[in-house]
C-alpha cells in the first residue's frame, strides 16, 4: 500500500514531468547525434549512397592544409568578434544595469528587439546599407568626404562586422546579469580603502564580472565558427567559415560522411571551451544549460 | 536569462511558422473520382494558375511540394515512402543520377502526344538518351553580363574572365561545377573532365581567377550588377535578363567557347501510385498555350518551340531570356562524376574560396 502511495506521490508525478522531456531530448538531441557520428565512419558508393563500409578517411581529409587554413581564418575571425563584442558589450551591460537603472527595461529592449527579426534578413539589410550605390558611400560622398564610393563589402572586416551585429545580445545578457548582480558595498568597500577609479574597476568590478564575460564569451565565439551565411552574404563568400564547409558538404558536394566529421570537428571545439570554461570556475547555469 | 530564453524560444516559434505556411503543400479543388496527383518540384517556377487550368481540364487534384536544391529532392524523395509523390523535376545531372539508381519510371511515348512541340535540339540529351525517362521542361545557360559602361575590355569568352583589367570586378555564380566546368572550357576542356594531369592544369588555372572574384553569389547575383558592386558576371541568363531590365549598360555574353547549359526536366517517379495522372500532366506541360502562362511568369529558356514562336518579341527577341539554338548546341551539360573525382574538384573549390 505504502509501494503505491510513493510511486503516485513521487515516481509519476516526476515521470510525467521529466519523461517527455527526456523522451524529446533522446529524439531530438541523442538520436541524431549519434547518427552524424556513425556517418563520420560511412563511405560513397558510386552513386552517392551512404554504405556503411568501415573508414577513417573521412577524418583523414580533415587534416588537409586547405582546411586547417580554413580553421584557423574560423578561429581568428571568432576570436576578433568575441573581443569587439566585448569592449562594445561591457560598457554597455554596465549603463544598463548600474547608469541608467530608470530606463533599464527600454535599453534592455532595444538589445531585444532586433533580435525578433530573422537574422538573414538584417544581414542582407548591412549589405544594401554598406554597397556601393548603399546609404553610406551616397551620405560620405554627398558630403565629399570620398570622392569615389568606397569598398565595404566583401572582405574579412565585414565578416566581422556582420557577426558582431548578429551575437552582441548574447554577451550583453550575461553580462548584464553578471553586472546587476554586483554588489555595490564592495565597491564602496573599495572606495573607502581608497582605491582610485581605474584600481576598483581592475580589482574589484572586473573580477566579480568575469563570470559574465566568460559565458558571454562562449555563446558568441561558438555560433562565430558556424555562421556560414554571414560569411556569404558580407564576406562575399570569398572566407569561409567551417559552417560554410558543412553546408558545402551537405549540399553540392554530396559527401554527407565528409559533412558529418567537420560538424563533429565544430561538435568538439565547443565541447573542449565549455570544458575550459568550467575549469575556469564558469558556472554552467550562465550559459543556459 | 530567463527572459533570454522565452525570446530565443519565441524567435524558433515564429521561424517555424513562418517555414510551415512557407512550404506547406498547395491543394486545388477536387473531383474525388478522377484521382489526385502529388508534385516535387522547384519553388518559383511553375506558376500556380498552371495547376488550376490542369484541375479544371481533367478534375486531378494537384499537391505540391517545393525543393530548392537537386541533392534536397533526392535526399527527400529517397527518406518518404515509395510513391510519396509522383512527378518530380530534376536537372540534368540529376535525371542521370535518378537513372543509374532505377527510381524513375518509363514514360509512355503514346500518352506523349505534344512532345513534336520540343524543338529536336532538346531531344535525345546525353543525360537521357532517347528521352526514355524525361521531357525537357526550362533550363537555361551560365552566360556573361558585362556593364559596358564600367568595363573597357572586350569580353567575348569565358577565357576573357581571367584578364587581370578585371581585377575585384567580377561575380561568379557559388557553385563549384560551374565555376571549374567554366575554367575547363576555357582551356578546350570539357566541364566533366576526369584526367588527373587536366585537371592539374585546370585547378593552376582556377586559382589566377581569384584576384578578380569580387563575389560568389548563386541566389540573388543580379542584385551585385544592379548596385554597381560588380561589373562583370558570370551568372544564369535569366538573372542577366533581369539585370538587364533593371540597368541599361548591362549586356548579355555568350562565351565563344560555348556555355554551361542546364536544362530541368519532368520524371516519374518508379512506385508513382498515379503514373496516367502523371502522363497527362507532363503532356499538358508541353501544351504550347500552358507553356505560354508559363513563360509570361517565368521566362527562362524554353525548349517549347512552337510556344517560343508564339510568344511576343519581349521575350523571343531577347537573347538574355530566349539563348539562341546555336548557343544551346554549342554549350555543355554537367555530367556526375566519380566519387573521387568529386573530391578533386571540391579540394580545388575549397582552395580557391579559402
Amino acid at each position: 500500500m505504502k509501494k503505491k502511495k510513493n510511486f503516485r506521490g513521487n515516481t509519476l508525478p516526476a515521470l510525467v514531468m521529466v519523461g517527455p522531456v527526456t523522451l524529446w531530448l533522446l529524439l531530438l538531441v541523442a538520436v541524431p547525434l549519434i547518427y552524424v557520428v556513425f556517418m563520420t565512419f560511412c563511405s560513397l558508393d558510386a552513386n552517392y549512397n551512404l554504405v556503411f563500409t568501415f573508414t577513417l578517411d573521412n577524418y583523414k581529409r580533415l587534416f588537409d592544409a586547405n582546411y586547417v587554413q580554413i580553421y584557423a581564418q574560423s578561429l581568428l575571425i571568432a576570436f576578433s568578434t568575441t573581443l569587439i563584442c566585448i569592449i562594445a558589450g561591457y560598457p554597455f551591460a554596465f549603463l544598463i544595469a548600474r547608469v541608467f537603472t530608470k530606463k533599464k527595461a527600454i535599453l534592455y529592449m532595444l538589445v531585444i528587439i532586433p533580435f525578433w527579426t530573422n537574422s538573414l534578413i538584417r544581414i542582407y539589410g548591412w549589405r544594401t546599407f554598406l554597397g556601393s550605390s548603399g546609404w553610406l558611400n551616397n551620405m560620405l560622398t554627398k558630403l565629399h568626404i570620398i570622392s569615389e564610393p568606397a569598398e565595404f563589402l566583401f572582405n574579412r572586416g565585414t565578416i566581422i562586422l556582420g557577426m558582431v551585429y548578429c551575437l552582441i545580445p548574447y554577451m550583453i545578457l550575461p553580462l548584464y546579469t553578471a553586472v546587476e548582480k554586483l554588489d555595490k558595498s564592495m565597491i564602496e568597500a573599495s572606495k573607502d580603502l581608497g582605491a582610485k577609479g581605474p584600481a576598483t574597476f581592475l580589482k574589484v568590478i572586473l573580477p566579480m564580472t568575469a563570470s559574465g564575460i566568460f559565458s558571454g564569451s562562449i555563446m558568441v565565439f561558438i555560433p562565430c565558427l558556424g555562421y556560414f551565411f554571414v560569411a556569404d552574404i558580407l564576406g562575399g563568400g570569398k572566407s569561409d567559415v567551417i559552417g560554410n564547409l558543412i553546408e558545402r558538404q551537405f549540399q553540392s558536394g554530396n559527401n554527407w560522411p565528409l559533412g558529418a566529421a567537420l560538424s563533429v570537428i565544430l561538435i568538439a571545439i565547443t565541447l573542449l571551451l565549455v570544458k575550459i570554461y568550467q575549469i575556469c570556475g564558469g558556472d554552467m547555469e550562465n550559459l543556459g544549460v | 536569462m530567463k527572459k533570454k530564453i522565452m525570446s530565443l524560444v519565441l524567435a524558433a516559434a515564429l521561424t517555424v511558422s513562418v517555414v510551415l505556411t512557407g512550404c506547406g503543400s498547395k491543394e486545388t479543388s477536387a473531383n474525388a473520382d478522377a484521382g489526385e496527383l502529388n508534385l516535387f518540384i522547384w519553388t518559383e517556377y511553375v506558376p500556380d494558375s498552371v495547376f488550376d487550368k490542369f484541375t479544371e481540364e481533367t478534375g486531378i487534384k494537384v499537391n505540391v511540394t517545393t525543393f530548392s536544391s537537386n541533392e534536397d529532392m533526392l535526399a527527400k524523395v529517397k527518406s518518404e515512402a515509395p510513391g510519396a509523390y509522383d512527378i518530380i523535376q530534376p536537372s540534368d545531372y540529376m535525371v542521370s543520377q535518378l537513372i543509374a539508381q532505377d527510381m524513375l519510371a518509363e514514360l509512355d511515348k503514346d500518352a506523349l502526344t505534344n512532345l513534336s512541340n520540343i524543338g529536336e535540339e532538346y531531344l535525345d540529351p546525353v543525360y537521357d538518351p532517347g528521352n526514355v525517362y524525361s521531357v525537357p521542361y526550362q533550363g537555361g545557360v551560365a552566360a556573361i553580363a558585362v556593364n559596358t559602361d564600367k568595363v573597357d575590355v572586350e569580353i567575348t569568352s569565358y577565357d576573357d574572365l581571367f584578364d587581370p583589367a578585371l581585377a575585384n570586378s567580377i561575380v561568379l555564380l557559388d557553385d563549384f561545377r560551374a565555376i571549374i566546368g567554366m575554367t575547363a572550357r576555357s582551356m578546350g576542356y570539357s566541364m566533366n573532365e576526369t584526367d588527373p594531369a587536366k585537371l592539374a592544369e585546370i585547378k593552376e588555372k582556377l586559382l589566377t581567377l581569384k584576384s578578380n572574384v569580387k563575389l560568389y553569389d548563386s541566389d540573388s547575383p543580379k542584385s551585385a550588377l544592379i548596385s554597381g558592386d560588380c561589373s562583370v558576371g558570370m551568372i544564369w541568363n535569366a538573372e542577366i535578363a533581369l539585370s538587364m531590365a533593371e540597368n541599361s549598360n548591362i549586356e548579355v555574353v555568350f562565351p565563344k567557347e560555348g556555355p554551361y547549359v542546364f536544362m530541368d526536366n519532368w520524371c516519374i517517379t518508379k512506385e508513382s501510385p498515379n503514373y496516367d495522372n502523371a502522363m497527362k500532366f507532363i503532356n499538358f506541360m508541353m501544351d504550347p498555350e500552358v507553356v505560354q502562362m508559363v513563360l509570361a511568369e517565368f521566362p527562362y529558356l524554353n525548349p517549347n518551340k512552337t510556344a517560343v514562336e508564339a510568344m511576343g518579341e519581349e521575350y523571343s527577341g531577347n537573347p538574355a531570356k530566349n539563348p539562341p539554338a546555336e548557343v544551346i548546341a554549342s554549350g555543355e551539360y554537367v555530367e556526375n562524376l566519380d566519387v573521387d573525382t568529386l573530391a578533386v574538384y571540391d579540394e580545388m573549390w575549397t582552395e580557391l574560396k579559402k
